[in-house]
C-alpha cells in the first residue's frame, strides 16, 4: 500500500521551522528544489546508495564490452564441450563424463555434466564466475541479465508512473463518475497480489504472446513482462497521487486559475502536477526497486523475462538445483539484486527525506 | 511411455498387430544387459525385514487403470496382478511373459486369434472377495469407463469398437468371455496381434472386483490382488504399503512374496532432497535419478550403494513434418548433422550412450547407425540448401526440469548457429506432452523421450512413427511421420505368421525400417539412450536388486 502522511506537527511558520532544521540557515527565496538539494547532497549514506546503483547500471550497460573483450563469449553462447586454459592446464568447461562396459559386462559410469567454477583471473577473464551447466559465462550472463532486469523494471516504472499520473489527475480533477470508474479499476488490480496478478497475466501472454490492436509481441518479448509488471502498480502509485490531487483540487490557486478560465488540461498539467512532483519523484524511486524485484520473482517463476534472455530472477532460478555443488550460479545473481534494490530504497528514503522532511511515503504490497 | 518421470498419458500402440505366441518366450531380449541375472520366486528366501523406507518420484495416478507413468507401474507389479506378468527378473528374463493370476500361459488357436486362460484357484484380493474370471472383462470395461490411457490397448478385441466409441457407457465387449464357474478367461481377437501378451502384463489389465467403481480411486486405491496392498496414498506425499493379508504365501509361485512386510514412501520430485534422504538414513532407497551434479560426489563417497541400468529408452527431438522447415528432408538432416550427440550425454551429467538409432541398444532388431558424423559447416550447408535459412523456428522443451530445460537450450543454441531464427518455449512437464500433441499448437521441434511399454518394436514404430496412427489432440508421433511406404511395412510386419516374427529376416527387417526412418527420411534425431540411478542405504544389500521391465522391484530389496 502506498500512503503519504503530510504530518500532524501544526504552526503557522513553516519557514523559521524548515529553517530550524536547517541548521539556521535562511531558507527565504530559495526554491523548494534548491532546498531538497541542500538536504540530499548532506546525506552521504543516500548518495552512496545512489553511487552503488549508478556503478551497477554503468556496468551492465558495459556489458557488450565485458563480453567482447574480457569473457569473449556472448550471453547465450554455449561451449558443452569446450576447454579452457587455468594457469597453465586446459580443463573442461564442462566436466566429461559418459558409460563404458567394463571387461565383464558391467556397466561403468562417469559421471559428469559438472560446469567450471569462478575462476577469478586465473583463466585470462573467462569465466570469473564460473560456467552453468551448458557452458556459458556467468559473469557475462549477470551483466546481460542486470540489463533486462533492469530495462524491464525501469520502463515499466516510467510506464507505471506516466499511467498513474494520468489516471490520478483525471480521478482527482474531474471526481465523479471519473473517479469512481478510475478507483474501481485499481481496486480491481489491487484485490489480487502483485505476484499472482504478474503471473497469471505474464503466464499467458508468455505462451502465445499478445497479438492485438496492431502490437505483435512473441512471448519471448522483454515487452510481455514490462508492461504486466507496470499495469500491476499502477493502483499502488496511482491512489497516493489521486489523493493529494482531490486535496490540492480543493485550494484556492486551483479556483483562481480556474477562474482565470484555464482549460481543465491546463489546470492538471500547470497547476497540478508540478505540486505533485516530489511525491512522483520519491515514489518512483520506490517502485523502481519493487519493479525490479517484482521482475525477479516472475522470471524465477518462469512468467517474467523468458529463455535464453537472462535476467537476474532466471540466473537465480537456473541456480537453485545446484545450490550445493556450484551456489556461485544463484548467489551472484541475487547479490545484484539485494545491491540493486537495497540502494535503490535507501536512495528513495534519502530523496523522500530531501524533498519533504516531514512526509513518510511508503509503497507497501 | 514416457521417460521416467512423464510416461506419454495416451498410447494408440493397440493398433500394431503381427503374429503371436513369439512373445511368449520373450522376444526381442537375448542381447540385453544386465546387473545381474537374479530370478524371482514365490519364496522370500527368509530376507524379509520390517520396514522399507523409500523416497519416490511424483506420479499421477495410484489406480491400474488410469496410471501411466514408471513411478506407480513399479509398485504396480507387486500389487496388481494380471492374468500374466513379465518376470520379475534382471536382464533378458526380464521380457519373458509368465503366467500371473492364470495357472500357465493361455492356449492359443492355431489362427492366432483366440487366447484362453485359466485362472489360479483360491486367489482373493485384500478386501477379501475371491478373485474371479468376471473381473478380467469388468476391468477391462472400467478402463474404458474411465476413458484410461491404456483403451488403444484393446482395440484388435472382437466387439471393442463400440466400447471404443462411446467409452463411458460401454457395458460389454462380446470379445471376452468370462466363465466364473470354469474360472475361464476366452479372448477373441480379430487379428493376431504380436504383442498382445505383453498388453496383458500391463497395470491396465490387471485385474480389479467388479463393481469397483469407474472412477479414479485415491486413498485407498482399488483392492490388490498381489503379495502386497497399498493401505494408504496421499497424492504427491506419500504412500503406505502393507502384505496383502489375504495372500496366501506362494499363490502365485512366479511373483515374488516380497521381503519387507512394510513399505512407508515419501513422495517428491526434488532430487536432491531425494538423495538426501538416503544420505541421511531416512530412507533405504531413492527412486529419482540422483541429481547430475552431485552424482560424481555421491558415486566417490557411496560406491557400490549407488547402481546404474541401462534403460530401454531413446532420447530424440521430435521434428514436425506438417510445418516449415522441417517439412523438408535436407533442413530434418541438417539438425541431425548439427546437434553434437556427445555434448548432449555431458548435459545429462554423462547418463547415457550416444545413438543414432531409434530402437534402444537392447533390441535384437537393433543394428548400430553411424550416418551423422557431427558437421556444423555441413548443417549450414544442408540449411542452406533447404532454402530455409532464417525462418523462425521455435524449440519446445521441458522448463522445469533442469536438464530438459538446458537440452532444448542446446538445441536453440544449434538451430540459431546453423542458420535459423530460433526461439525456445518451456513449457511445464505436467503438460507439456498434451501441449506438443496437439495439432493446434503446431510444434516445430522439441524434446522427447521415449521408454518401452514392452520390448518389442510396435511399440516403437507403430506407437510413434506411423502415419495412419496420427492424432489430433495426444498425438505421440510429434514428427507427424507420416512416410506411406513405412506405413505399409509396419503393417506388413505386424501380421506376419508367429514363426517369422522372431525371425531373423524380421528383425532385418525392423532393423532396415529403423535405417530408413533414421536416414533415408531423418523423421527424428535420437540423441542418447539413458542411464538410470538407483541409491540405496548403508544397511541395504544392492546384490538384492532386481531390474524388472518395470525397473526396480521392491519386494526383493533385502538387507545386508
Amino acid at each position: 500500500m502506498a500512503s503519504t502522511d503530510t504530518g500532524a506537527d501544526f504552526t503557522l511558520d513553516t519557514a523559521a521551522e524548515l529553517a530550524a532544521e536547517e541548521g539556521g540557515r535562511g531558507i527565504e527565496g530559495k526554491s523548494p528544489w534548491f532546498l531538497a538539494w541542500r538536504r540530499l547532497r548532506r546525506n552521504w549514506v543516500g548518495l552512496g546508495a545512489l553511487a552503488v546503483f549508478l556503478a551497477i547500471v554503468l556496468a551492465c550497460l558495459l556489458a557488450p564490452v565485458y563480453a567482447a573483450h574480457v569473457s569473449g563469449m556472448s550471453p547465450n553462447d554455449t561451449n558443452v564441450g569446450g576447454t579452457i586454459t587455468v594457469d597453465g592446464k586446459t580443463v573442461d568447461v564442462v566436466s566429461s563424463g559418459g558409460v563404458t562396459t567394463g571387461p565383464n559386462g558391467e556397466i561403468q559410469v562417469k559421471a559428469g555434466g559438472v560446469p567450471i567454477g569462478p575462476q577469478w583471473w586465473h583463466a585470462g577473464g573467462q569465466y570469473v564466475l564460473g560456467a552453468d551447466s551448458l557452458g556459458r559465462d556467468i559473469a557475462t550472463r549477470i551483466l546481460y541479465g542486470g540489463r533486462n532486469s533492469l530495462q524491464v523494471g525501469i520502463i515499466s516504472a516510467v510506464i507505471c508512473a506516466i499511467f498513474s499520473i494520468m489516471l490520478a489527475l483525471l480521478a482527482g480533477y474531474f471526481g465523479g463518475a471519473s473517479d469512481w470508474i478510475i478507483s474501481r479499476s485499481f481496486d480491481l488490480i489491487w484485490a489480487f497480489p502483485v505476484i499472482l496478478l504478474g503471473i497469471a497475466l505474464g503466464t499467458a501472454l508468455a505462451v502465445n504472446g499478445f497479438h492485438h490492436f496492431g502490437i505483435n509481441l512473441s512471448g519471448s518479448s522483454l515487452w510481455i513482462p514490462t508492461f504486466v509488471i507496470s499495469i500491476v502498480f499502477i493502483p499502488y502509485l496511482a491512489r497516493p497521487l489521486r489523493g493529494q490531487i482531490l486535496s490540492l483540487r480543493q485550494s484556492e490557486f486551483i479556483d483562481a486559475a480556474i477562474s482565470q478560465g484555464a482549460n481543465p488540461m491546463r489546470v492538471m498539467f500547470s497547476e497540478l502536477l508540478p505540486n505533485i512532483a516530489s511525491t512522483v519523484l520519491v515514489l518512483f524511486t520506490l517502485i523502481v526497486a519493487s519493479t525490479i524485484l517484482t521482475e525477479a520473482a516472475l522470471s524465477f517463476l518462469g512468467a517474467g523475462v523468458q529463455a535464453p534472455n537472462p535476467s537476474w530472477g532466471t540466473l537465480i532460478a537456473a541456480g537453485q538445483n545446484t545450490i550445493q555443488t556450484a551456489p556461485w550460479l544463484g548467489i551472484a545473481p541475487g547479490i545484484a539484486i539485494v545491491l540493486t534494490v537495497l540502494a535503490l530504497n535507501v536512495f528513495g528514503d534519502a530523496l523522500r527525506d530531501a524533498l519533504d522532511p516531514r512526509a513518510k511515503v511508503r509503497i507497501e504490497h | 511411455m514416457r521417460s521416467r518421470k512423464r510416461w506419454s498419458s495416451v498410447l494408440g500402440a493397440a493398433a500394431v498387430v503381427a503374429v503371436l505366441a513369439v512373445i511368449a518366450a520373450g522376444c526381442g531380449s537375448s542381447n540385453k544387459k544386465s546387473a545381474s541375472s537374479t530370478s524371482s520366486s514365490g519364496s522370500n528366501s527368509g530376507k524379509t525385514f520390517d520396514t522399507l523406507h523409500v523416497v519416490w518420484g511424483d506420479t499421477d495416478y495410484m489406480d491400474p487403470g488410469l496410471s501411466y507413468r514408471l513411478e506407480s507401474w513399479q509398485l504396480f507389479q507387486n500389487i496388481y496382478e494380471g492374468l500374466v506378468t513379465q518376470k520379475h527378473a534382471s536382464g533378458a528374463d526380464s521380457t519373458t511373459v509368465i503366467p500371473a493370476l492364470a495357472s500357465a500361459l493361455p492356449t492359443v488357436s492355431s489362427d492366432a486369434k483366440n487366447y484362453k486362460f485359466t485362472l489360479r484357484k483360491g486367489l482373493k484380493y485384500s478386501n477379501g472377495k475371491p478373485v474371479k474370471a468376471s473381473d478380467f472383462p469388468a476391468t477391462i470395461i472400467r478402463d474404458f469407463n474411465m476413458n484410461s490411457p491404456g483403451v488403444g490397448f484393446y482395440s484388435n478385441i472382437v466387439g471393442s469398437e463400440g466400447c471404443e466409441k462411446n467409452p463411458t457407457t460401454c457395458k460389454s465387449i462380446s470379445g471376452i468371455i468370462a466363465d466364473d464357474s470354469a474360472g475361464t478367461v476366452e479372448i477373441k481377437l480379430q487379428k493376431p496381434q504380436s504383442d498382445f501378451l505383453y498388453v496383458l502384463s500391463l497395470p491396465f489389465s490387471a485385474l480389479v472386483p467388479k463393481g469397483t467403481p469407474a472412477k479414479p480411486l485415491t486413498n485407498p486405491p482399488p483392492p490388490a490382488n498381489g503379495p502386497y496392498v497399498m493401505t494408504s496414498y496421499q497424492p504427491h506425499k506419500s504412500f503406505v504399503i502393507k502384505r496383502n493379508p489375504n495372500y496366501k504365501a506362494g499363490s502365485i509361485p512366479t511373483v515374488p512374496q516380497g521381503n519387507p512386510d512394510v513399505v512407508i514412501g515419501t513422495i517428491t520430485d526434488d532430487l536432491a532432497a531425494s538423495a538426501q534422504k538416503v544420505i541421511s538414513g531416512s530412507a533405504d532407497y531413492d527412486e529419482n535419478l540422483l541429481p547430475t551434479d552431485r552424482l560424481s560426489t555421491i558415486q566417490k563417497k557411496y560406491g557400490d550403494q549407488v547402481k546404474f541400468f541401462t534403460t530401454p529408452s531413446t532420447y530424440y527431438f521430435f521434428m514436425n513434418q506438417r510445418t516449415p522447415p522441417f517439412d523438408n528432408l535436407k533442413a530434418r538432416m541438417a539438425v541431425n548433422y548439427g546437434i553434437d550427440r556427445d555434448q548432449l550425454v555431458k548435459i545429462r551429467g554423462g547418463l547415457g550412450k550416444t545413438t543414432q538409432n531409434f530402437l534402444p541398444p537392447t533390441y535384437p532388431q537393433y543394428k548400430k547407425i553411424d550416418f551423422y558424423k557431427h558437421d556444423v559447416a555441413k548443417a549450414k550447408q544442408l540449411v542452406q540448401q533447404s532454402g530455409t535459412k532464417g525462418m523462425k523456428v521455435t524449440v519446445y522443451t521441458i522448463g522445469d526440469d533442469e536438464i530438459d530445460k538446458a537440452t532444448g537450450e542446446y538445441l536453440q543454441g544449434v538451430l540459431k548457429e546453423i542458420g535459423w531464427n530460433a526461439g525456445i518455449r518451456e513449457l511445464a512437464g505436467g503438460t507439456y506432452f498434451t501441449v506438443v500433441g496437439n495439432q493446434a499448437t503446431k510444434a516445430q521441434i522439441g524434446f522427447t523421450d521415449w521408454f518401452q511399454d514392452y520390448p518389442y518394436p510396435t511399440d516403437w514404430f507403430g506407437v510413434l512413427q506411423d502415419g495412419t496412427k496420427i492424432t489430433e489432440t495426444h498425438n505421440n508421433n510429434n514428427s507427424n511421420v507420416n512416410v506411406p511406404a513405412v506405413n505399409k511395412e509396419i503393417e506388413r510386419l505386424s501380421h506376419l505368421p508367429p514363426d517369422q516374427a522372431k525371425s531373423k529376416e524380421t528383425n532385418d527387417a525392423w532393423a532396415k525400417l529403423d535405417h530408413d526412418l533414421m536416414v533415408k527420411y531423418a523423421s527424428q534425431v535420437p540423441y542418447l539412450n539413458g542411464l538410470l540411478t538407483d541409491f540405496f542405504s548403508k544397511r541395504m544389500d544392492p546384490s538384492c536388486n532386481v531390474i524388472t521391465n518395470f525397473y526396480s522391484d521392491f519386494s526383493q530389496y533385502c538387507l545386508k
